[in-house]
């Protein structure tokens, strides 16, 4: 018998987002402003029901598991849903319509991340996944009265519905060579047969789809127009939201169904993730414009991730998991500042930035320490992420440990563009007629909490690696 | 002497190849929809060879009925100029046709190396009985997220269809 | 005879001539047509490994009945964009992508 108990997650969120665009229809629009609390309050509240409930676990179909690697998962998506709300209660509230189905669509767009995280089964998975992107095609135009939003959205439609054919070409080879669209009965028919020709074709295709998802090099055009064109509380939710989603799946297809065809895709993700590291930190160093800067950041960001990958090892898987939650709350609390001075000034020039720590000391503060923590400079929380991450890959085969140098020197690049933003903002005079920020008291309070974070994970990562490799270890299990 | 099935298959073929390549290569954006509409067509036929008829019709409904007739509508409501060269080769025309023969050539030695060990045994005896078996059964996941999904998509075509509207303050 | 091998060519050739059109056109429908084209060869090959290779399910009928309503989805979002872009850039060519900064 099915246990659809084990849904509540799903089911919940699935509630909360129907039940918000409702009540944007219903309430009188001078109240509007009460639809991002319930939002926050919400996500809130789901966020503390996947914790007291992680040790929930079973099997609700047979591609559908519930376990602490969905719930961790589950718990990211929401941390980051909830810090984009915050995000988004002044820039929302000044673009001044439609909140209720906007806020809406952010649900949705977390429940899209939560199937893609959970389901181990290529058709649930495939329905997740274009959950997540058409409404974040729908989010990333939101901002109505900019044609750059507009423009943002049609190209990352095209790209990704384009991304998404050539992962479902994947799937059909897979499908059609194995027989059956649960990973395990793949991994099981793959390692009792040898490996077809077809089938590695299929899993090039997979990996090829992912790739876009996962902004890593040479599939990651999209990401700076995009990221510049979008509202910024949505680009920084569709830098750590998808992302992470897009790895959780990446990681399930590939240990679960493609664990024994290691050779294969070993040295795809290696190169991707060279190119990625690479690319993504070299192009960043001349951008002017914050959120362009941050996307090819993220570019840069997502090679180091994919590091895990190539280490192919539980130690790898853990580091990953750590280093992408750690990760939401350093880019949040980048783009959380960017928000905050875009909402004030108009402006995410890097120029424009001048002399912000004396406007306001906070926004400049979480700025500094969120783009140190991913550059990776102790003693915030990036620094113990990336030693996990290089040390997985050197752990594997010491033939590797270029790769892991490769990551360092990258991230040692990666200080300079970061430090361009922290020098602007320290050393610059702001224009005369340019007074103190004015920031929302939501806003502040999810600035200090971010940074508070930051600091804890960075000298105490215990809880979180210890939470992160248990996590990892219940992908394993059989 | 050919069967049947082989005389359809290659007519459906070279229908559903024919037409796909006049969608990509007129420069009218007018034909190119119209020939997509016969694709979409031919397409519904190799489903009836497959002994898939709900999907092909289906197919006919949401595909040749709805989204083509959708990009048509678009096409005219966006029409503009010179509707003879609407649909012009972008710059990278050639590289693409590169990367798509190389993808075929690819493909085509991965399927020829493939023995497929295909058996052909009558279709299931209810074939309706047993896609709504699956629908609700094993994919009901995948099915209620369909769902929310559509949702969202109304929404978000309506949203972004009627653009900016300045609520009174 | 017509074998599986058959159907996979025709839909490998699809596939192609559809990315042909999604990458190679300028106009922002005629790219949703390629990748509508594409779509279609993955159905065709879904419908086609499931009727020769488990010929007593339907598991490939019910993965391409859900991309067809995938798509439908998007190229509603995607017209609504397209049509949102336009009356916003009457003065300009709607045709040219090339304000995208590819």
């Amino acid at each position: 018998m099915v246990n659809f108990g084990l849904l509540y997650m799903e089911i919940a969120t699935a509630a909360l987002g129907l039940m918000l665009l409702a009540w944007g229809l219903l309430v009188p629009k001078r109240e509007r402003q009460g639809i991002a609390y319930l939002t926050a309050a919400g996500l809130l509240a789901l966020l503390a029901l996947a914790w007291c409930t992680r040790g929930a676990a079973g099997t609700v179909l047979p591609g559908y598991t519930i376990d602490l690697y969905s719930i961790y998962f589950k718990s990211l998506f929401l941390t980051a849903a909830f810090l984009a709300t915050i995000c988004s209660f002044d820039y929302v509230a000044k673009m001044g319509f439609n909140q209720g189905e906007y806020y809406a669509l952010l649900v949705f767009a977390t429940l899209g991340m939560m199937v893609l995280a959970t389901s181990g089964e290529l058709i649930t998975l495939y329905l997740g996944l274009e959950l997540m992107a058409i409404t974040f095609y729908i989010l990333v135009a939101y901002r109505l009265d900019d044609p750059k939003s507009a423009e943002a959205g049609i190209k990352y439609l095209l790209l990704g519905a384009l991304s998404s054919a050539i992962l479902l070409y994947g799937f059909s080879l897979i499908y059609g060579t194995c027989g059956s669209t649960v990973l395990r009965e793949i991994g099981k028919r793959i390692s009792s047969g040898q490996a077809d020709f077809a089938l590695l074709l299929g899993l090039i295709f997979v990996i090829a789809g992912f790739s876009f998802k996962v902004t890593a090099v040479p599939f990651h055009m999209w990401a700076p127009d995009v990221y510049e064109g979008a509202p910024t509380p949505i680009t920084a939710f569709l830098s750590v939201g998808s992302k992470a989603a897009a790895f959780a799946a990446l990681i399930r297809i590939l240990f679960l169904g493609f664990d024994n065809q290691a050779f294969l895709w070993l040295p795809l993700v290696t190169v991707l993730s060279v190119l990625s590291m690479v690319l993504g930190n070299l192009v960043a160093i001349p951008q002017k414009n914050v959120k362009r800067l941050l996307a090819y950041s993220s570019v840069a960001q997502g090679g180091y991730l994919l590091l895990g990958i190539v280490s192919a090892s539980l130690l790898g898987i853990g580091a990953i998991l750590y280093y992408a939650m750690i990760y939401v709350f350093a880019n949040m609390g980048a783009f959380m500042a960017a928000t905050a001075f875009y909402n004030n000034d108009r402006s995410d020039e890097i120029k424009d930035y001048a002399g912000l720590a004396r406007r306001a000391p906070l926004v400049a503060a979480v700025m500094l320490f969120s783009v140190a923590s991913l550059a990776g400079i102790p003693p915030l929380a990036g620094f113990p992420g990336k030693l996990y991450l290089f040390s997985s890959v050197v752990a594997r085969d010491y033939s590797y440990l270029w790769l892991a140098l490769l990551g360092l020197l990258m991230s040692a690049v990666s200080v300079y563009y970061y430090l361009q933003i922290v020098k602007a903002m320290y050393t610059g005079n702001p224009a005369p007629q340019k007074g103190a920020l004015q920031v929302s008291r939501g806003m502040e309070v999810a600035m200090l909490l971010v940074l508070g974070i930051l600091f804890f994970l960075g000298i105490y990562p215990t809880p979180l690696t210890n939470y992160a490799f248990k996590a990892g270890e219940t992908l394993f299990m059989p | 002497m050919p069967d049947s099935q082989a005389v359809f298959f290659w007519l459906l073929a070279a229908l559903v190849i024919g037409s796909a390549l006049a969608v990509v290569l007129l420069k009218n954006i007018v034909h190119s929809a119209l020939y997509l509409f016969l694709t979409f067509v031919g397409v519904a036929g190799l489903y009836i060879l497959l002994h898939a008829e709900f999907l092909a019709a289906v197919q006919l409904l949401i595909y040749a009925g709805a989204i083509a007739v959708l990009i048509v509508f678009a096409v005219m409501l966006v029409r503009r100029g010179d509707i003879r060269l609407s649909n012009l080769y972008s710059i990278h025309f050639l590289p693409a046709l590169v990367v798509s023969l190389v993808l075929f050539a690819l493909v085509a030695v991965a399927v020829g190396r493939q023995l497929w060990l295909g058996y052909l045994a009558p279709p299931p005896e209810e074939p309706l009985v047993s896609l709504a078996r699956n629908f609700l059964g094993e994919y009901v996941i995948a099915f209620e997220v369909a769902a929310i999904l559509l949702l969202s998509a109304i929404v978000g075509a309506v949203l972004i269809v009627r653009g900016r509207r300045r609520s009174a303050p | 005879m017509i074998t599986l091998n058959h159907y996979v060519a025709l839909s490998a050739l699809l596939f192609c001539i559809g990315l042909l059109g999604a990458l190679g056109k300028r106009n922002a429908i005629a790219i949703l047509m390629g990748i509508e084209l594409m779509l279609n060869a993955v159905n065709i090959n879904l419908v086609a490994f499931n009727r020769f290779l488990q010929p007593s399910q339907v598991v490939g009928q019910v993965f391409a009945l859900f991309i067809i309503l995938v798509a439908a989805a998007e190229v509603a979002v995607g017209l609504a964009l397209v049509i949102n872009i336009y009356r916003r850039r009457l003065d300009t060519n709607i045709e040219d992508l090339n304000w995208l900064k590819w």
